[in-house]
């Protein structure tokens, strides 16, 4: 009896407390806008970002495009960079960590890099390919590529080096070690890229949205801005974080999926 | 207990090192030679490409870029000196910095260590923390105006995530056979956290003012490249508007070299801090 009543008394409280907070936490939002301590033009409260929501699913106006086809814009901007620096960091990281001389040629060239954040790029981006999707794709990759070669080669150098011996000591080549054993065996820390890369690619793509865009989630909250709408900015900044959200849901189920049978 | 001046095992691991791939070649393999054959390809690569005009005038050679960067060490530009204008952006950094850590670190340690505070803060942050740093500048200037205060915000915003999560997550994976130690010496809930708690999650938490201080150069680039009138930021942009790419690339040469001068200091700050920390990739 005393015991079920300490089980059930502690996580009462518990589960009760998040919904208090976030509770207390929209409702003060909510507060300040109603009761005019924020004025309206600085911030929007909860219902009203809802209903400009509602609106934006269907009204291109004032930004010249439904809310739908912003996501997209930035999905599909988002998307192309990412893969394109998958397809090329992994390789690269992985075959940096087994060869010696990959390393010693690409590796001082991304350490000179790598301290450069990828929001640096914009300026020189713009000169290069104007404001399309060329020069979003560009920044997208050069900011996912940075953890995709880091972590491939982290998981090569990683490498048990007594499977490596005894791959050695039955005669396996080099080019056999690195492949069947190397890479199985990073394969764990290559995925812990996906998802940190992925984080990069949508910081980044906003960053390049608020300077050069004419569509996009990023514009949306620059339009907001420049409008003065602060509903506009906020429901901006939650449909990135949302979609963020939704995007790496779906990278963690693909990958749970990929990684069925390998041992973490 | 002697210890072996040479270890035999080492001796022979260090000789299966050094029997990696590419003995053969046994000029190519050294390392510094690559280096260096891989650097000066890489100027060469960029001075010709500048040079044949590949991209029109949007890259300039790499001599432009540093007499550039020597005029830019004479000649103001609004108002302040090169040096000024890295120091403006350093200066945000570092308020902001750390503004957000003494506000996080402590923050994320209560939340390890109370389940109340962490069921209370949890949320919010939850909802708070997908939200990129960057999204904030837009209403961070609606709020604060293009001054001072927009940008520090948008570096505590951006800072505050990894550190606060990464103090949380240093408490939350200490090794539970600490804390038995401590509890069969006889200590208290305060000996477990002052003994165990904060010597275990430093090293963590030194790893997330690391990722921090990255992405507060992100926040603050971002910031000053949407309206500012100082910090590198400034400079790359005003590049960019007087269409002089040399001063780009300058700006981003500098900002590679501030962002690594800091983040040498902080693991600098780390090593004296806690010599304790074990290291993970030695080789």
């Amino acid at each position: 009896m005393a015991y079920e009543q300490v089980s059930v008394k502690t996580p009462l409280g518990l589960r009760v407390l998040p919904f208090a907070s976030l509770l207390l936490f929209l409702g003060t939002w909510q507060a300040v806008i109603d009761f005019g301590v924020v004025p309206n033009t600085m911030l929007a409260s909860p219902t009203q970002v809802f209903k400009l929501f509602l609106v934006k699913l269907t009204d291109p106006n004032p930004d010249g495009a439904v809310l739908i086809r912003h996501a997209w814009t930035s999905v599909q901007e988002a998307f192309t960079g990412y893969i394109l620096a998958l397809l090329v960091g992994i390789p690269l990281g992985l075959l940096m960590g087994w060869f010696v001389v990959v390393e010693g040629l690409a590796r001082p060239i991304f350490e000179l890099i790598r301290p450069i954040p990828p929001i640096a790029w914009i300026p020189l981006t713009i000169f290069w390919f104007g404001i399309g999707i060329t020069g979003k794709v560009f920044i997208i990759w050069v900011a996912g590529i940075v953890p995709c070669v880091i972590n491939s080669f982290v998981g090569v150098r990683m490498t048990n080096p007594t499977l490596i011996q005894m791959a050695r000591t039955y005669g396996a080549s080099d080019w056999q070690i690195f492949r069947q054993i190397c890479i199985p065996s990073a394969l764990p820390m290559v995925f812990g890229a996906l998802q940190i890369a992925l984080a990069y690619c949508w910081t980044n793509l906003v960053g390049a949205e608020l300077l050069a865009a004419d569509n996009g989630l990023g514009y949306l909250i620059t339009m907001g801005r420049r409008l003065a709408l602060p509903d506009m900015v906020v429901l901006g900044m939650i449909m990135v974080g949302l979609t963020g959200v939704v995007i790496g849901v779906i990278i963690d189920y693909v990958e749970k999926r990929l990684l069925a049978g390998i041992r973490r | 207990m002697a210890k072996p001046i040479r270890s035999i095992a080492n001796e022979v691991q260090m000789q299966v090192k050094e029997k990696r791939p590419f003995t053969i070649l046994t000029v190519l393999k050294n390392r510094w030679f690559l280096y260096t054959v891989s650097i000066t390809a890489f100027f060469l690569l960029w001075d010709t490409v500048a040079y044949r005009r590949v991209f029109g005038g949007g890259l300039a050679r790499p001599q432009e870029v540093i007499t550039q960067l020597g005029k830019m060490m004479v000649d103001t530009m609004a108002g302040k000196s090169l040096m000024g204008h890295v120091w403006a952006s350093t200066h945000r950094i570092l308020i902001g910095f750390s503004l957000a850590s003494i506000v996080a670190v402590p923050l994320g340690l209560m939340m390890a260590l109370n389940r109340y505070v962490n069921a209370f803060v949890r949320p919010v942050f939850d909802l708070l923390k997908p939200m990129p740093p960057i999204a904030w500048i837009s209403i961070a200037i609606l709020w604060f105006g293009i001054g001072e205060e927009s940008k520090v915000f948008i570096i505590v915003v951006g800072t505050f995530v990894p550190c606060l999560l990464n103090a949380f997550n240093g408490v939350r994976l200490i090794e539970p056979q600490l804390y038995d130690v401590v509890r069969m010496l006889g200590g208290n809930r305060r000996d477990e956290i002052i003994q165990v708690c904060f010597p275990a999650a430093f090293p963590a938490i030194f790893a997330g003012l690391q990722i921090s201080l990255s992405i507060a150069w992100t926040c603050v680039l971002a910031a000053e490249l949407v309206s500012s009138r100082s910090g590198l930021g400034f400079i790359i942009i005003q590049g960019m508007t007087l269409s002089k790419p040399a001063q780009i690339i300058g700006g981003m040469l500098l900002i590679a070299v501030a962002a690594w001068g800091m983040s040498l200091l902080v693991s600098g700050l780390e090593k004296f801090l806690c010599p304790w920390k074990r290291e993970v990739m030695s080789q």
